[in-house]
This record gives C-alpha cells, structure tokens and sequence, in this order.
C-alpha cells in the first residue's frame, strides 16, 4: 500500500516524462502525431491487399479487421520491448533519487497508451467509412477498453522489466517470443480460420484473443464484449499484477546493483 | 528535529549485478549447486559495521579514498542502496547531490528539462515554475535554455543540473563532492550557494578530497577505510588521521 502511495506521490514526474515522450515522437515532423494513424493505416493496406486475395475475402470486409490487430499488436509490442528495458533507459534517475520503480514502466505504458489511442482513431474514421452501420453505444467499450490495456500492459511491462535487468538476455529472447505469440493469435488471421481449423484452445484460452475482442466487438460489429471477454482480461489483469507483485518483493530495492 | 542513526550497518554490493546475467549462468549453477565452489566473484563488502549517529546541527565531512565507502555510505543514507545487515534510521527529507550530472531527456529543452528533474526531486509542478527563473539566471547558459539538451556542452549540462539541484534545500543535505565542473566564476557562483544550502538544512555530510573546505565548512570528521569507519571525531583530527593513512599507504 505504501508502495502505491509512492507511486501517486511521484506523479507530477511520471506524467511529465509519460509527455515528453511523447512530445519527442512528434517533435520536428511536419506530419507529427499524424504519423500515429497514418503508419499503421498504410500497413494495413499493403496487409489487407495481399490476404484479401491470398485468403479469398472481401478487402473491405478484411481491412477494419486487420487494422484493430495492428494497433492492438503495436501496443503490446512496444510495452514488452520497451518494459523490458524502462529500468535500463532511466538508469541516471533511478540512481540519484529512490521513487518506485513501477513509475519508469508505468511512463512507458501511457505514452504508448496515448499512441494507441491515436491510432484507434484512425480504425474510427475507417470504420465509418466502410461499416458505418456498425456506430452505437457500444463503441463506449473503448472507454472501458482502454484502463483494461493498461492496466493489463503496466503489470506485464514491469514484471519483464525486473527479469531483464537481472538477465540480459531476456530482451533478445522476447522478439522471438513475440513472434511466436503473434503466430498463434488471431492478429491479422480471422478468428474463423483457427476456428475451422480446429484450433479452439488458441482462441479461448488466449488472452491476448479476449483483449483484441474489447476493440474488434465494438467497432467491426458494433457489439458489446462478451462477459468472457471482459472475466478473461481480468483475469489476465490479476495474473499478471501477482507476477509483477511477486517478483519486485524480491528485486525492487536490488534492482540498482544490476544497472 | 532531523537525524540519522546506524547501527552495525552493512552493506554488500550484490556481484551478481557484475557477473552472471544469463539465464544459461544461472541454470548451471542451479545445477552445480553443492559441488566444489566455482570461481565466482564475491559480493563486495562495501560498508562493514558501521554504527553512527549524526544529530541535527552537525556539519560532516567525510574522507576515504576512492573506494573507501565514501559514495556508498551517502548513497545508503539517501535510500538508494538498501544495508544488507543493521539497521539505518533517517528522519528528515533528504536532499542529495549524487550523480547530478546525469538525467536528462536529450530531446528536450532546457526549459522542460528544470521542469523534470524539479520533478524528480518531488517538487510539484507550480513549485518548480515558480523557481524556473531563478535557476535559468543561476545556471547562466544564455539562449540556449530554450534549445534541446543534446546541443548543450558537457560544461552546460552541470550547470544546469547544478542549478536546479540546488534551488531547493533539504533537512540533511548530502554533498558527494562540492562540484567539479564550470569554469572559475561559475565555480566561486556554485560554492556560495552550497554554502547559503548547507545554512538552510539541519545536518550535512560532504564527502571530499579537498581538505580546505572540509575544515571550514564542518566540525565532525569521519575516516573510512576499505569500507570500514576508522575515525570518527574533530574534522582536524580526521584530516591528520587520513593524511597518516595516506603516508602510510602510498
């Protein structure tokens, strides 16, 4: 609880660096926070032209869909690469001042929150375009959605930063974890090919299924998530809330001797 | 009123922060755990034994060599390094000027710059604003507060570390070497405010070299040597009893 306390009492810092960021992304391109849904809406493009006539479905139909996995994929992405190295990059203020470390994460895990935002937008505007029937009260899951990433993303992003700065290695073994995870996961693949397939337990039983759901139901079909799709990213939010927990009760106050 | 306690303070840097970070490394010694011991470096005893107390009002100087426990000892007072056996009591806020020069966001200005590391130190934002003027005319770099760090000088990025370090004052103010950095005025500009500091706060402890200073500005001296606290006692006393070790050594 104390630990908490800490973490509210250093705000002003957190959210200062969470900005600046930010404002450092953007700064000196004259497209500047543009760029946040220009990018994956080009990807999305390139993506949605080749599998649309690779996996015989409609380019419309598809590209909202592969969309919604791409912003989704960036956020977790860069808070597994970047979580794993907070401790590292904020070395020089860890060693002059003890705050919680959880903050150096925790700034990471908003701007990146604040990016992903960004680019929902541009699933908004595409969404509109495209299936404008899909508009409706349910596109309020956002506002639901979004504490749900973080506070999902905050917990993984702290917990692999304690492994990594005892291990090294561990940041290079996470690209090909990712790729892996990226693999069996409905990202850009629909969830009917795993279906037919008979791979069930990879839809399921994987979380990161249940958190792309809180985005895909809302805004491609204009529905409000399951109730399993909100019980597993709570789940997910507590697993890995014990795992961070648990790890910094052993390596918070150790973590300056492996920097 | 402030004060810091030890009492048999030890202090052990963790060698596995130097050595054996794989996976690979710790699986094999999981492995050969029990078996004949391997070369390993060993964890270093960085503070051994340590019992103190400094009360309020008291002006500390700290000798050693490089090594002795110096940093360590400031860094532990400071709540950074936690003492491995002991136990370290610090009431009163803590203002230390540990590796100031590090810390900035390169992409920055100067200006957003104060603003963090004002942060950092637990300011609130309207806090540092309403200091923001007074540190941009102590750290005297021109126009180039308004430009991003990366285009400072090493000498710039002291400066104005230094200045937003000292703009505000602490109940125990922990100095690990007054400043080494600026040229001759900044230095003279960079002194009088440490000393108008050390007025404000309750308790300091200096670690230096520089026996002048150490004999004007404190009364308590403490000699460490490889980690060990050999002398505590007058600052001149201290200074002889370091002088001595140093004959003795070299």
């Amino acid at each position: 609880m104390g630990y908490v306390r800490d973490i509210l009492a250093a705000r002003y810092f957190w959210w200062h660096l969470a900005l600046s960021d930010l404002r450092s992304r953007w700064r000196r391109s004259s497209l500047g926070i543009l760029w946040s849904m220009l990018q994956p809406l080009g990807i999305t493009i390139l993506i949605s032209i080749v599998f649309s006539r690779l996996l015989n479905v409609s380019f419309l139909e598809y590209a909202p869909y592969v969309l919604s996995g791409i912003i989704f994929w960036d956020f977790f992405a860069s808070n597994v690469s970047g979580g794993a190295l907070a401790f590292v990059q904020n070395e020089p203020y860890i060693k002059q001042c003890r705050h919680p470390l959880a903050i150096y994460t925790l700034r990471a895990v908003l701007a990146n929150l604040v990016v992903t935002t960004v680019a929902t937008l541009s699933l908004v505007i595409v969404v509109l375009v495209l299936k404008p029937e899909t508009l409706g009260w349910a596109w309020l899951g956002w506002l639901i959605a979004a504490p749900i990433l973080l506070f999902t993303a905050w917990p993984l992003a702290t917990a692999l930063a304690y492994v990594s700065v005892r291990f090294r290695d561990v940041p290079h073994a996470l690209g090909l974890a990712m790729q892996s995870l990226w693999f069996i996961s409905p990202v850009y693949f629909d969830v009917k090919m795993f279906r037919s397939a008979g791979l069930d337990g990879l839809v399921d039983y994987n979380p990161i299924y249940h958190l792309l759901e809180l985005t895909r139901a809302p805004f491609l079909r204009g529905e409000w998530p399951s109730l399993a799709n909100y019980c597993v990213s709570l789940a997910t939010i507590a697993g890995l809330a014990t795992l961070a927990i648990v790890l910094g009760r052993r390596m918070e106050r150790r973590v300056l001797f492996y920097l | 009123m402030a004060y810091i306690r030890m009492t048999s303070v030890d202090l052990h840097y963790s060698a596995l922060g130097l050595a054996n970070r794989s996976l690979k490394g710790a699986a094999l010694d999981l492995l050969a755990r029990g078996r004949k011991p391997s070369r390993r470096i060993r964890d270093i005893h960085a503070l051994k034994n340590i019992t103190l107390k400094i009360g309020a009002g008291e002006r500390v100087g700290l000798l050693g060599h490089n090594g002795a426990g110096k940093s360590t000892l400031l860094k532990s007072i400071a709540g950074l390094y936690p003492p491995s056996a002991g136990s370290l009591e610090v009431v009163g806020g803590v203002r230390a000027l540990i590796e100031i020069s590090l810390g900035f966001e390169p992409d920055a200005t100067g200006r957003e710059n104060i603003l963090y590391r004002g942060l950092l130190m637990g300011l609130k934002p309207s806090e540092v604003r309403a200091l923001e003027d007074e540190i941009v005319a102590f750290a005297d770099i021109g126009e180039f507060i308004d430009y991003p760090i990366k285009t400072y000088s090493s000498g710039m990025q002291v400066r104005l570390a230094f200045a937003v370090s000292v703009a505000v004052s602490g109940e125990i103010l922990l100095l690990d070497e007054i400043i080494g950095a600026g040229d001759a005025t900044f230095m003279e500009k960079a002194k009088e405010r440490v000393r108008k500091l050390i007025e404000c706060s309750q308790i300091l402890i200096l670690a230096s070299h520089d026996f002048t200073s150490l004999q004007s500005m404190c009364e308590r001296g403490l000699v460490l040597h490889r980690g060990e606290l050999i002398f505590d006692g007058p600052i001149a006393e201290a200074v002889e009893t370091y002088s001595a070790l140093h004959r003795l050594i070299s």
